[in-house]
């Protein structure tokens, strides 16, 4: 008697999936519509825009400095960079000297966001793998950069902390005190992740086989960040195109080998190090003087003229085109999204997965919804 | 490289393009002839040249000051201001600025590996905005030109999925276009 498989005549259809657009993994609202064979994914759709809320077409009507509010909206978790890049593109127009100090104290700021905002990936992203320990002791650290951030600016995620010619306010050596303390302890810790998270075993078997995306691949879909680095293409805005005396400052670029979401993980992981590093020496080296140039306008309207900026954000090359014809608004302002430009990646990269792995390589992407849709 | 040396090598390897009259600062700032020029320019730029990483498209609609009615309420209230006083003035044209009914794009190309960055500008009719698309070139593009199409109203000849990507279904027009008039939906107050 030969036997016939139970499963013979049967007819299998594909399923379609809705990933949010209120899901806990997808830390935003971002809706992605999975079509899926059994456990392996045909077809994936990003649908993103629910948060847009048209800030180029707002700043079109506000004053340079009201514009330095709109960009805290965009990536809320580390809002220093986007103050920095629109700061940086509006006094190329404006023909502003930055003082020394002021632009020590941007980069320590940014720096010390970048840690707080790879912490808040560090944790999720454990979460987002089943893995709840490692979220609490980071957001026990991130509540301290974020309390430094409430000392200095009185805001602890929308900061509008660097203003067009400088700073808000100077740091009192109270503040530096604290700092020094925040980053003595924090230096230890790094290691306690790794032991955490990092080279665990159950973490590194999801997810260093998955999500890999070849540096030609990256680099052809604009990938930027940590993204980009994690396959090993050297691609730092802070090296490439220094700003605000990066130049000056002894740090490295992690890189990844293989792309893998593993790779992604450890790049930001291994920044965090070389953040430490960089708040070190401009604490060590914080230049005295003023910490805003003098002759900043009040109604600024610089002549006509284009600008562009861009800085290493937390999450990639943060970029700012604006014009102006004179007037005390922009005539347009551009943002290049580096969360925007590295989500495009997902409607390739999800195809032939399965849905288990779906979150793996979301997180690992590290996406701020509020700078995908703006 | 310097500008200059850059300057030099585009001009010899590309007649399509050409210095551009109004620069980004800081940057090499170039200007195509023709939009058909664009798909051989951007090909050369990437495969001989090393420009392979697409950074930016964007554009800028030259028609004038934008008009308040595309705000859904009081676009640039002053809170501080007393009672009965003028508020403050929308944006007005600038006496001496070319004011003029085009689409001007930008394309920002990057060599990563020699740290150079190019930037191509085109104008383009405002009453027939087309452009190639350069998805074939960059997948980078695809995103980033949906967004102009959504919010300029620009398209892009050759895009494969050229739909509506930030703004909600029900939007009327593209926001960005400084003629856009605001068109009441089911979210707006009264």
């Amino acid at each position: 008697m030969t036997r016939t498989s139970p499963l013979a005549g049967v007819k299998t259809d594909t399923l379609f999936v809705n990933l949010g657009p209120q899901h806990p993994s997808t830390h935003g609202v971002l809706r992605v519509g999975l079509t899926i064979d059994g456990e392996v994914i045909t077809k994936a759709v990003p649908d993103i825009g629910y948060l847009h809320r048209g800030t180029s077409k707002l700043a079109e009507v506000r004053g340079y400095h009201h514009c330095v509010v709109l960009t805290d909206r965009w990536d809320y978790v580390s809002a220093m960079p986007n103050n920095l890049v629109f700061c940086l593109a509006a006094e190329k127009l404006m023909g502003l000297k930055i003082p020394p100090r002021a632009k020590a104290l941007r980069v320590l700021m940014c720096e010390l966001n970048r840690i707080a905002s790879h912490l808040l990936f560090f944790g999720t992203y454990g979460i987002d793998l089943g893995a709840f320990t490692p979220f609490l002791y980071a957001f026990r650290e991130r509540e301290m950069v974020l309390d430094l951030f409430e000392m200095c600016c009185g805001a602890r995620l929308t900061y509008n902390y660097i203003r067009l010619g400088g700073v808000m306010v100077d740091v009192g050596d109270n503040w530096i005190a604290k700092t020094k303390e925040f980053i003595e302890y924090f230096k230890p810790r790094l290691d306690e992740y790794d032991t955490l998270l990092t080279y665990n075993p159950i973490f590194m078997v999801r997810t260093r086989e998955v999500g890999k995306i070849a540096a030609e691949v990256a680099v052809n879909w604009g990938l930027s960040g940590p993204n980009l680095r994690g396959s090993g293409v050297n691609y730092d805005v802070r090296k490439a195109d220094p700003y605000c005396g990066y130049e000056q400052y002894d740090f490295e670029v992690p890189l990844g080998k293989s792309g893998s979401c593993w790779d992604r993980y450890f790049c930001r992981v291994s920044e965090m190090r070389q953040s430490v590093r960089l708040c070190e020496q401009v604490l060590a080296t914080l230049p005295p003087g003023e910490f805003m140039a003098m002759g900043v306008a009040k109604v600024p309207k610089p002549a006509a003229g284009e600008a562009y900026a861009h800085v290493e954000g937390a999450r990639g090359d943060l970029g700012i085109y604006l014009v102006s014809d004179g007037q005390a608004s922009p005539y347009r302002m551009h943002v290049r999204a580096p969360s925007f430009i590295n989500l495009a990646i997902l409607q390739e990269m999800l195809v032939g997965n399965k849905v288990s792995d779906v979150i793996a390589i979301l997180g690992s992407i590290d996406i701020v919804l509020g700078e995908v849709d703006r | 490289m310097t500008q200059e040396e850059l300057l030099s090598r585009l001009s010899a390897q590309l007649p399509q393009l050409e210095k551009s009259a109004v620069g980004v600062k800081d940057y090499v700032t170039m200007r195509l002839k023709s939009a058909s020029d664009l798909p051989v320019v951007a090909e050369i730029l990437k495969n001989e040249l090393g420009f392979d990483y697409f950074e930016i498209v964007s554009a800028t609609d030259w028609l004038g000051p934008v008009k308040p009615e595309g705000y859904i309420r009081n676009p640039n209230p002053n809170v501080f201001l007393p009672e009965g006083a003028t508020p403050q003035n929308m944006p007005g044209a600038t006496p001496g600025v070319h004011y003029r009914p085009v689409f001007e794009l930008l394309w920002v190309l990057a060599n990563i590996k020699e740290k150079i960055r190019v930037f191509l500008r085109l104008e383009i009719p405002r009453d027939n905005a087309e452009a190639p698309s350069l998805t074939g070139l960059f997948k980078a593009a695809d995103w980033q030109e949906r967004e102009v199409f959504d919010l300029m109203g620009i398209r892009f000849a050759g895009h494969p999925n050229l739909i509506k990507i930030l703004t909600p279904d029900f939007t009327v027009g593209h926001p960005l276009r400084k003629d856009y008039v605001h068109v009441k939906d089911k979210y707006d107050e009264d």
